[in-house]
């Protein structure tokens, strides 16, 4: 009877040694696919012309990220994205194409209508569509992380698409996608929330007229999807998901510039820039796999 | 046969099914952890993390510009994990349902005895509704067809006790666990609803306490019978001490009636036999009957008319039988008499010198 009952335990021991070169083997696989990945990029990026619209990069997301909706990238540039429903934050290398880690705020995912992330330093920051902004610090894998909670006071104003941390003004960038005071719906607003004031002060408002971004084309408003700071220019960069086009604006408000985005782009909802002249956007899943693009601006 | 011999082996033997349902679980466990070690899926699957509702650490992203469909190997491999964890999670809620079956076969009262039928759906019914949620795979059309999936079976099912119900739900719930891919709630589930309801069986919870139990009230009154009648047990008392208050009562009604029928202690009872008939024809059986028993009785009494629909009815008679008399005729005259009107018919004779003694006396079969 003693070696009947030792049996499961002997298989047990076996499978467990088995299995370190299971995953072994899996790995070197993966790797040798990530060095192939890298060669790839580095040799589009070479042939690519700068300002090209034509996409050096594009990852097809698991159905795990399928509503992804901001992107970050932290300072020593590694990307950051979140899902919409459920704070839980994704590193995914990007020139390679492979999620890195997954890391969340509170002991189960919180649950809101996350839009948009942004990285100031150490300090991560998320709001919601409410202007609820949530505060955390990066974790590692797996990891459960504290966060707090800023509440901006302006969901009676307007609903929240797009973050992002202005560094020369300390400040984070709120970008409204949708107007609910009456008096400014000709207006794309951004609010400029200071984090000197440590998020106590109320956010300053930045009025971009409409009328001055949509003359020459056939839009009637501008939805803001996202937003990020050329790391270049210092201006800011707005996406804009249903007239798929990107507008660039300058730190007063002032239009810039209004462009289409090139095709491929049928929901998006997160976007980054890189100090090497990389433009990195998101799309939603529509009727084809949520995706992240590189295109080489620089 | 391996997996009961192990059971064998960890219960060392034991029938207590308490024992054997531990001895399950940990088997289960066991290989359950086992497979989660072998296989990455197999661990995701026990946490709630389907293979596609959660993105793990590591895994490489699909690219997009490499050709509009990804490699054929890549798709194999995916449809390889997808038929792997279906197949998965369908024996998972299988093994989960199976002791659900078995306490439910073992604790059903002995004289209702289970529905084969509902038993049954305990095992296909996870199984289906575990499919339809991997389908499905939505919050939303998860409550709609939660929905459905509840109203369908609950009321196109007719059920005897309520208390099935439960176990419908039960299986309901280890299939939308299975479904949604979190077997581990599916197993905490099934094991503590299993060892609750045994529980609750074994202790008899919820009877009224100011009423005494079956037991309580016939027990010593049969451990007397035994004793006077000098044998060291009651053949049934068993299944006498695992009767309920309503069935007790109806025995103790019988009882007295045949106590009061017999006479006082210790005088020559007025019936020394019972004669039951099973019939389909009852009026014409009947006259029949008691026309023998006029004839070849010394004295007779209708004691119980049991009418069923859909099946023979029963007439019960105490029976006085004539000295000169061979039992045997009565019931072959009945025979002879009532042809097929009369399915069966059994005359029992109390011993003389038990009947004296009031101690012992052939009942009639309970309705």
């Amino acid at each position: 009877m003693r070696t009947t009952a030792l049996t499961p335990l002997l298989l047990l021991a076996l499978l467990a040694g088995c299995r370190d070169g299971r995953m072994a083997s899996a790995v070197e696989r993966d790797s040798t696919t990530l060095r192939q990945r890298e060669a790839t990029l580095a040799s589009r990026l070479g042939d690519a012309p700068p300002d090209s619209t034509t996409p050096i990069a594009r990852w097809v997301l698991p159905p795990g990220l399928s509503e992804i909706s901001g992107l970050a990238l932290t300072k020593d540039m590694r990307l950051l994205a979140h899902n919409d429903e459920a704070a839980v934050i994704y590193e995914i290398d990007y020139r390679r194409g492979t999620v890195v880690k997954q890391f969340m705020l509170g002991d189960t995912p919180i649950r809101d209508d996350f839009e948009a992330i942004a990285v100031a330093g150490e300090r991560l920051f998320m709001t919601t569509s409410k202007g609820r902004v949530f505060e955390f610090r990066e974790g590692p894998d797996g990891a459960q992380v504290p966060f707090t909670v800023h509440d901006s006071g302006l969901a009676k104003e307007c609903e929240f698409e797009g973050l992002a941390f202005d560094s020369t003004d300390n400040a984070l960038l709120l970008a409204c996608k949708r107007i609910l005071t009456k008096g400014l719906k000709d207006f794309v607003i951004l609010y400029k929330w200071s984090l000197a004031g440590g998020l106590k002060t109320p956010p300053e408002e930045i009025r971009i007229p409409v009328a001055d971004v949509i003359q020459g084309t056939r839009f009637k408003r501008i939805t803001p999807s996202d937003i990020t700071v050329d790391p270049h220019t210092g201006h800011y960069l707005i996406l804009a998901s249903q007239e798929r086009s990107l507008l660039t604006v300058g730190k007063d408000g002032s239009v810039i510039g209004l462009r289409s985005l090139p095709p491929g782009h049928p929901m998006a909802e997160g976007i980054a820039a890189t100090p090497d002249g990389l433009l990195i956007v998101s799309d939603e899943a529509t009727k084809t796999p949520a995706t992240i693009t590189l295109y080489r601006v620089r | 046969m391996l997996f009961k011999k192990l059971i064998d082996v960890l219960t060392l033997g034991s029938e207590h099914p308490v024992k054997r349902l531990i001895a399950y679980y940990t088997v289960l466990v066991a290989v359950m952890v086992l497979l989660a070690t072998f296989f990455p899926t197999v661990d995701r699957l026990l946490g709630g993390q389907g293979p596609s509702g959660q993105v793990m650490a590591g895994e490489l992203l699909t690219d997009g510009l490499a050709g509009a469909a990804p490699p054929a190997a890549e798709i194999a491999s995916k449809r390889i994990e997808l038929a792997i964890t279906t197949v998965a999670m369908l024996l998972g809620a299988l093994l989960l349902m199976l002791p659900v079956t078995w306490v439910y076969m073992s604790t059903k009262a002995s004289n209702q005895g289970h529905n084969q039928q509902v038993a049954q759906t305990l095992i296909f019914l996870p199984i289906v509704v575990a499919g339809i949620v991997m389908v499905v795979q939505n919050s939303l059309a998860l409550a709609f067809s939660l929905a459905g999936v509840v109203a369908a079976v609950r009321f196109r099912t007719t059920l005897r006790d309520s208390r099935d119900v439960v176990y419908v739900f039960l299986s309901i719930a280890v299939g939308f666990a299975a479904g949604i891919h979190n077997l581990i709630v599916a197993a905490i589930v099934s094991a503590v609803f299993n060892f609750v309801l045994i529980m609750t069986w074994r202790y008899d919870f919820g009877r009224n306490v100011l009423q005494p139990t079956a037991a309580g009230h016939w027990g010593e009154p049969l451990k007397e019978l035994a004793a006077t009648a000098g044998d060291s047990s009651v053949p049934d008392r068993d299944l006498m001490m695992s009767l309920d208050q309503k069935q007790a009562a109806t025995l103790a009604e019988r009882f007295e009636r045949v106590q009061s029928l017999l006479g006082p202690r210790g005088k020559k009872p007025r019936y020394n036999g019972i004669l039951s008939v099973s019939t389909e024809q009852l009026t014409e059986a009947q006259a029949i009957i008691e026309g023998v028993l006029e004839k070849m009785t010394r004295r007779w009494k209708l004691d119980e008319v049991d009418t069923n629909e859909g099946k023979p009815s029963g007439l019960y008679y105490l029976v006085r039988v004539r000295k000169d008399t061979v039992p045997d005729e009565i019931i072959t005259e009945i025979r002879a008499q009532g042809g097929d009107r009369v399915i069966n018919a059994e005359l029992e004779i109390a011993p003389e010198n038990k009947v004296k003694k009031n101690d012992k006396f052939s009942q009639p079969q309970p309705a």
